[in-house]
This record gives structure tokens, sequence and C-alpha cells, in this order.
């Protein structure tokens, strides 16, 4: 057998490994339902945060725990704690993704993602103020 | 119907739109007459050639001008357009106006099609038999970006975006009623203005210079499509050489500045964090790479050449993948800095297929001409090691792929996968270990010759920097401990890479610099892996609360310290004061102190004072920017996490009490308020019966107790608790000094406990902040790194230009 070809081998073997690594490792996008039918496997649930329930940040007694109602795609409600300071611009979030766990009836945030699409595109309410201010 | 509105500036839109027009048509045409003038059995028909060169000027000439025009409109503030009113406001500096133009998806475009013309305009300045070839895909390229500002719309298909359309046609505002007013203009104050984020000087210069990088990947290209056309088949890699270490060195320098501008204003805390975004430029720099290396392979053996224009082209095709990926909004819950969807998906989709189908036809059509010679390599040659060096760079390359295709993947399949929960863990845990292979062949591959070598005679030249970059090993690991045993294995293998491309410098070359590209680009790339290693894997959080308790054993330490105004807190090796906010124009600036320690006299003397702070921005929300003090040998980062932003003084003066808050305490007890330590050392029954005016029957106890403030002055008071014919009450007492009122409020006899009442005056309440800081040991080192690939990379376009000159003044070949 020619080295090309046991190179050859070898990197498809690597490559094989890759693509099998980066699916077994992945994580799923899930609703909160899902998150609670298997306890402590990781999950990313896409929601909103429920803003008219207040948050619980008291960084004067725990600056690293921060908890908020979020609503998933399905409409279940859940109460997430984040290990960590309260995200800047939080309200703002039109959509936000929280990566963690079901522990108990909590789930465990180990990250936070915002999406604030109005700081890449103008968002309905930037607009509409916009147009309050003016014609008002 | 029709409406004569007032204040409008239109004249500068039409000549815009005229100008984009232009930029499509010109572009298009100057392609087909690039074509039709290679038609010729290779002489090339001059006046096809002509008049190609002709539409590409005035090509060029409409891309400027759009260009200079959206400038313009945006320093004027003519917010009639859409794109200026969305990008930009009446109160932005005029330094950041550049930053306005690519903001938007339009203007990035233009960026790219602008160093387009630059790159074009070099290519064109000497006629070769390359010029047409190239100029020929380089105008298919600069014309499907040129239709991507064409704003047209057939049948619900959406062409482009127009960077020049008037807010009130704007789909967002015509149908607002006050557009519908004639002097509507008047009534917009001011424009939506510049993300905060990108009000920065590195987003000054660094999309120009990934956009640069782009433009130069589209070169090499380009001399391959034009070598499968012309069937020159090896011909196209010696010029193609220089523009391949062009386009190396300018992403580069682009991609690591976007690394120092995540480190200096962004507030994750390091300078990459395996964002998609950064991931979809670094994957066409390592095959840039991969590719300048089997190039050079082919150049001096002739083998190769399949993987030299696989990977040549497949460079520039990852670019318009990550084109797509960064603007078709597909990526957006993985990614914070991707742009949003303006519709054009299924045209950059059709961009990249046109690319991608046209590479693959034109690589088969050749496919007899690309079987290279059918004989070995010797395992002492070192085409060899470069060519398993390539290899793995691929393999990195595919990693970084696939996991950041994720959303593709599930696009396309209907799955549901996402990002693995520690992203960045999984990231290192595929890149440390090919990185410590690529290290190792840096430092092994130049000791062999081409060929063939003597095993021997590079064993022994090898040893030198063997040695050297074990003694080294040694004494970082006293000075730091490396948890893991792979980055102890790239802490030595780049260590050795830096030290064997020196000794090869030095001793093999003789210290000729003209030569040394390689050996200059390799210790730089060393001290990259060397420093990202240190600075980041030995990074350490000292902003560390070790009071609290953690969640579990799977989240993260609490890395946010709770600082308040004038307070002290031990950090690491400093002591750290919050001093207070001033507002600064936009940004409220938190001043935050560094002691140490003198080891003298004990006393604590100030290092450095920094001042991270906050932008300011109604708009589009409050950004946190970092502050940090260089060293030589270290940074210290500092950022603060949050910040309460409203109300900041109006309390000072309030001499009210908030809201009691009830403490049970056993004898012996300890409280903390916000500015003492409460003690209850014990119940006085004893009481003074007339001076507190109590009556014979009641029952009456007191508190005793202990309050140390911060200067450790105490305190004694007796809130005392009385029960009168079966009900119960009390004396509260107050201390003036301290702000503070106690009440005993009930003996709790079950549990052998007292409930005290501690309540709060309102202006005892202080400024605080929390902030998160981390010192990041020896980056400096990954910032060398940076210079010293950069400058490998020059002396490389040179060596290989100084080479073809050469060839092509003697009139030999090169060597096949």
């Amino acid at each position: 057998m020619k080295k090309s070809h046991i190179l050859a081998i070898i990197v498809i073997a690597i490559g094989l490994a890759v693509v099998v690594s980066s699916i077994s490792n992945s994580s799923t996008y899930a609703p909160f339902r899902t998150a609670m039918e298997s306890q402590g496997k990781s999950f990313h649930v896409v929601g909103k945060a429920n803003l008219q329930k207040d948050f619980i940040y008291n960084p004067e007694v725990n600056a690293n725990l921060f908890g908020f109602y979020m609503t998933d795609n399905e409409g279940q409600e859940q109460l997430v704690l984040y290990n960590g300071t309260k995200p800047q611009d939080f309200e703002r979030a039109e959509q936000i993704v929280v990566v963690g766990k079901m522990e108990g009836d909590q789930f465990l945030a180990s990250q936070i993602l915002m999406k604030c699409p109005s700081k890449y595109n103008g968002s309905e309410q930037d607009r509409l103020k916009v147009a309050g201010e003016q014609a008002g | 119907m029709d409406i004569q509105y007032t204040g409008e500036h239109l004249a500068y839109g039409q000549i815009g739109n005229l100008l984009v027009i232009f930029s499509f048509t010109f572009g298009l045409l100057s392609t087909l007459s690039f074509l039709l003038s290679l038609r010729k059995e290779g002489v090339e028909s001059d006046s096809w050639y002509k008049l190609a060169r002709t539409s590409f000027f005035i090509h060029a000439s409409a891309v400027i001008g759009i260009i200079f025009l959206i400038y313009y409109l945006i320093h004027g503030r003519f917010f009639e357009y859409y794109y200026v009113w969305q990008h930009s406001n009446s109160i932005l500096p005029t330094r950041y106006m550049w930053a306005c133009l690519w903001e938007g998806q339009e203007g990035s475009f233009l960026v790219w099609t602008f160093w387009h013309v630059v790159l074009a305009f070099f290519i064109l300045g000497r006629r070769n038999t390359w010029t047409a070839p190239v100029m020929f895909t380089v105008m298919i390229i600069q014309t499907f970006l040129a239709s991507m500002l064409l704003g047209l719309e057939f049948g619900g298909i959406k062409i482009g975006s127009n960077p020049f359309i008037l807010l009130r046609n704007h789909p967002d505002f015509a149908n607002l009623p006050f557009i519908q007013m004639p002097d509507y203009l008047s009534r917009i104050s001011d424009g939506r203005g510049l993300n905060p984020l990108l009000q920065n000087y590195w987003m000054v210069i660094h999309p120009p210079t990934l956009f640069l990088g782009f433009a130069a990947t589209a070169i090499p290209f380009a001399y391959a499509i034009g070598g499968l056309i012309t069937r020159k088949n090896r011909e196209w890699i010696a010029p193609s050489l220089p523009w391949i270490y062009f386009a190396i060195m300018v992403l580069g320098t682009g991609i690591l500045m976007g690394g120092a501008w995540a480190y200096e204003s962004l507030s994750f805390g390091g300078f990459w964090a395996w964002d998609p975004v950064e991931n979809a430029s670094l994957v066409p720099w390592l095959t840039l790479v991969a590719a300048a290396h089997v190039m050079l392979i082919h150049r001096k053996n002739g083998t190769a050449l399949g993987s030299s224009y696989i990977l040549a082209i497949i460079s520039f095709l990852l670019i318009l993948y990550s084109t797509f990926l960064t603007r078709s909004g597909i990526l957006g819950d993985t990614s914070v800095h991707a742009f949003t969807d303006l519709g054009m998906r299924g045209q950059l989709i059709l961009y990249m297929l046109f690319f991608v189908i046209m590479s693959a036809v034109l690589m088969w059509i050749n496919r007899n001409a690309l079987k290279g010679p059918d004989e070995e390599e010797s395992l002492s040659s070192r085409e060899f090691w470069m060519f398993i060096g390539t290899l793995i760079l691929t393999v990195s390359a595919i990693q970084i792929t696939i996991t950041t295709s994720l959303p593709v993947i599930n696009k396309v399949f209907g799955t549901n996968m996402a990002p693995p929960e520690d992203v960045i863990n999984f990231y290192n845990s595929w890149q440390v270990p090919l990185a410590v292979v690529i290290a190792l062949l840096m430092a092994i591959g130049q000791f062999f010759r081409w060929r063939q070598s003597d095993t021997r005679t590079v064993v022994r030249k090898l040893g030198v920097s063997f040695v050297i970059a074990i003694i080294c090993t040694l004494l970082y690991e006293l000075a730091f401990e490396f948890t893991r045993f792979q980055y102890s294995l790239l802490l030595f293998t780049s260590l050795w890479a830096f030290f064997a491309n020196l000794d090869y410098m030095l001793r093999t070359l003789k210290g000729k610099i003209s030569f040394s590209g390689a050996s200059v680009a390799h210790m730089g790339m060393a001290l990259i892996l060397l420093g990202s290693l240190v600075a980041n894997g030995e990074k350490q959080v000292i902003s560390q609360n070790k009071l609290r308790v953690d969640l579990g054993k799977d989240f993260p330490n609490n890395e946010n310290i709770l600082l308040y105004e004038r307070d002290t807190l031990p950090m690491g090796d400093y002591y750290v004061t919050y001093k207070g906010r001033q507002k600064e124009g936009i940004h409220i600036q938190f001043e935050v102190e560094y002691f140490k320690r003198d080891l003298d006299n004990g006393q604590l003397e100030k290092s450095f004072s920094l001042f991270p702070s906050v932008q300011l921005n109604k708009q589009m929300g409050n950004v946190s920017e970092p502050s940090t003090k260089h060293y030589w040998n270290k940074d210290v980062y500092t950022h603060v996490t949050y910040a309460e932003m409203e109300g900041g003084e109006k309390e000072q003066q309030d001499d009210t009490y908030k809201e009691n808050k009830p403490i049970e305490l056993a004898i012996g007890d300890t409280v903390t308020t916000s500015n003492s330590l409460v003690v209850l050392e014990g119940i006085n029954k004893e009481l003074d019966r007339s001076k507190l005016m109590l009556n014979d029957n009641d029952l009456a106890v007191s508190a005793r107790l202990l309050v140390m403030d911060v200067n450790k002055d105490l305190y004694r008071v007796e809130p005392v608790f009385i029960i009168r014919e079966n009900t119960m009450m009390n004396r509260p007492v107050e201390i003036d000094e301290l702000g503070l009122r106690f009440t005993f409020e009930k003996i709790l006899p079950d549990e052998n406990k007292f409930r005290i009442l501690i309540a709060e005056k309102k202006s005892n309440s202080r400024d605080f902040i929390i902030m998160k800081a981390i010192v990041f040991p020896q980056i400096n080192i990954l910032w060398i790194g940076c210079i010293l690939l950069m400058a490998g990379s020059w002396l490389a376009i040179r060596q290989r230009l100084s080479e073809n000159k050469r060839d092509s003044h003697s009139n030999i070949t090169p060597e096949v």
C-alpha cells in the first residue's frame, strides 16, 4: 500500500471522527417540556422573558444570581436561574436563548444569549418611537 | 396624489441610482468582453480587450462614486435617505462616519467591491497572458456584488438592496401617516445612529482590512480559474503565489484586528470566543495557508497540482460561504454579531452556487491534466511533511466548519441541533491537539531538504532548539500550573517551533532576511499559539467572590464581585477601590483604583487606576466597555458587569428609613448591615424601670447590641421589648451616625432566639458596581506573534515576486 493511501485513510478517519463528535456533542433546541422530561441534560431553549413578572436580582445580596421567568415557544413559563450578573439591556432582548438544564423545578442556565435586533436593524418599536415623537 | 415634499435633496439619490446601474451594467459588459477577448485560441483580441478595460474603468468609477456619495450623504446628515437615517445621527463624531458606511450590508458589499477594483488596477497595470482570464473571473465576482445593490423587485423576488432608497419609500416607513405630510422631513429630528459597539477605532480599521483580505483571496482563485479556462494548468501557480501570501497577510491581520477589537472593547473577556462570525473568516485563512504550502510544493517538484487547485479555489468559496453565513440571517440564534436578513438569502445562495458549479465543471473538464506524476514522496523530504501539515490544517478547517454550520445543517435536514453547551471547550478539545501537530511540523519542517534529506543531519540540527525548548517549557511549568497535559504539549511544541525557526534563520540561512519569510512567519505563528495558550489557558479571574455558594459543580465560579463606593476589597495580588462615577460625553466612567501592599512597610500603595465605562445609547441600548492596564508581562482587564443606571445620586439626602428587615438572632450571633457589624451580646433583664417609664406589672427586657462600623468604632444600644397586659410593645433605638434603627420585636422561646428589626436610612444606600477583573499573563507574546506573522508573509511576497521576475528575465519556465 502506498503512503498516500495510508494518509488518505487516516484523514478520512479523522474526518469521520470530527463529524461524529460534532453531532454527538451537540446540544438540542427544545422547549421546557422536553428539558423537564430529561432532567439534568443540557438543552438550548428559545423564548422570551416575561417582563410582567419581577426579575430576581439583588446584587447587594448576591451579585452572581439572576433569575427571571421565561416563556418558551410553546408558551410554557418557567423560572430560569443564572449564575452571573443581570445582562446589560436584558429587558430589550426580543428573543433569548438559555443554555442549561432542569434541576427540579428550576432551569439552571449556564449561558443567556440575547437577540437584540434593534442593534442591527430597526425594530418595529424603534420606528414607532421615532414616528411618534415626531408626529406628536 | 403627488405630494410636494419639502427639504429633500433628491438629486444625490438620482445620481446614486444611476451609478448603481452603471456599476452593474458595465461590470457585466466588462465580464463578457474579457471572456470574448479570450476566445481566439490564445491570441487575445484587442478590440474586445479594449472594450473590457474601458467598461472596467467605468465600473470602477461608479463604485468609487457610490462610496463617496454615501459618505457625503452621511456627512451632510441627509436623513431623507434611509441608509443615512438608519446608520448615523447628528451627534456622531466625524471619525466614526466611515464606520456608518460599513455598518449596513450594502456598504460592506461596497467596501468589498472597492478592494476588488483596487486590486484589479494592479492586475491591469502590466498586461500579460494572465490579465484577461484573471480579470474575467474578478469581474464575474464584481458583477454579482454589484447586483447586491440593485434593489429591484420582480414578482416578489428581490434583487439587491439599494443604499439610495428614500426613507419615505422604504417599506418600514411608507405607510406611516406622518410620511404623507409634505414637511415630514422636518419632523425627523435625528437618525437612528451608529451601533455603539462600532463606535470604536478598531471598527474603523478592522472591517476594511478584513474585506481587503476577502478581495485578495479572489485573486489566487481567479488565477486558478484562469488556468483551468486557458488550460495553462501549471503556469498559474507562480504568478499567484505572491497574491496568496498577500491574502494570508491581510486576511490574517483583519482577523486579528477583530480579536483585538473584541479584547479591547467587547465585554466577553478575551480575544477569541469561537463565535460563528469569527470562525467564518478563520476557516478560509486556514485553507489559504494550506493552499500556499501545496502551491510551493508544486513549484518545487511538480506534484500536488490537484490539491493546489482545490485549496486555492475552496478558500474563495469559503469566503462566499462565510458571506452567506453572516448575511443571510441563518446564524440568528447562534451568533451575536451577524447581520439580519435583508431578504437576499436566495441571491446569496445563487452567488455561492454559481462559483461552486463553475469550479467543479472546470475541474472536471481538466481532470486528466490535474493528475500528478505517479511517484512516492520520501519520508525524509520537506514536501512530505508540508503535505501532512496542509492535511492537518484542512482537518482543522473542516472541524470548525461543521460545528459552525449546525444552523445550516438544521435548515437542510430539518434537525434541531444546537452547538455543544460549552462551545469554547469543544473547539479547544479538537483544535489544541491539531495545533500541537502543526507546531511540531513547523519546528521540524524546514530542516528537511526538498526531495530527500539525511535524517541524521536533520536530527543533529534540531538538537539545540530542542534543548532550549525543553528548558523554557520547564520554566513555564514552574511559573504556571498547566492543568491539562495537552496544554503542556502545546507549550513545548510551540516553544520548539519558535526556537527551531529562529535557529534555522540564524544558522542555516545565516540571517539573510530576504529568504527568511517562512522562518519569521512560523516564529510568529508559534508565538500566537504560545501567547493564546498562556494568556487564555492561564488567565485568572481575580474578582472571585468566595463568600457565595455555587449553584452546582457544572456552573462557572462566581466571577463577579460587588464593590461599594469607597470600599476596598482584595483581588488577587491587588486591593481594589471603587472611587465613584462621572459622566464624560456619552460615557459613564467608573473609577477603579488598584493598590498593592508594600512589602516593607505594609502600607497600601496605588498601582494604577482604570476607567471601565458604560456607553449610553437610548436608541440601541447601553454598552459597557472594559478598561485594561497593560504591563509588559500581563494585562489587568476590568469590566463593569452591572451598575445601577438610574437614580445614582437622588437618594443621597433622604433622611427617612427604609423598611425594617427582620433578623432572628441567638445570643452571640452576628449580622451585617451596609455599613456595620451587629452582635447580639446578651439580654438585659435588669432594666432601669423609672427611666424607661415602665409600669410595675410590665415585663421588660432589652437586647444588648454591639455595633461596629467600618472604622472599627463601637456603639452599644439596647432596644427594649415590653409585655404590658398581654400586648407586646417595643422601644426602638437609633444610631444617628450610622443611620440605623433597631427594634426588639419578639422573643422566640422555642428556638431560643430573638427577633430584631433593623432599618437603614435611605441615605445609607451607597453607589456600587459589580465588576469582573481578569489577569491575562503574557498576552503581549500573542501580539508580537501577530506582527512577526505579518512581517514573515511580507518577506514571502517579496521573495516570490523577485523569483518570478528572475524567471521571466531568464525566460526559463519555472522548474517543473
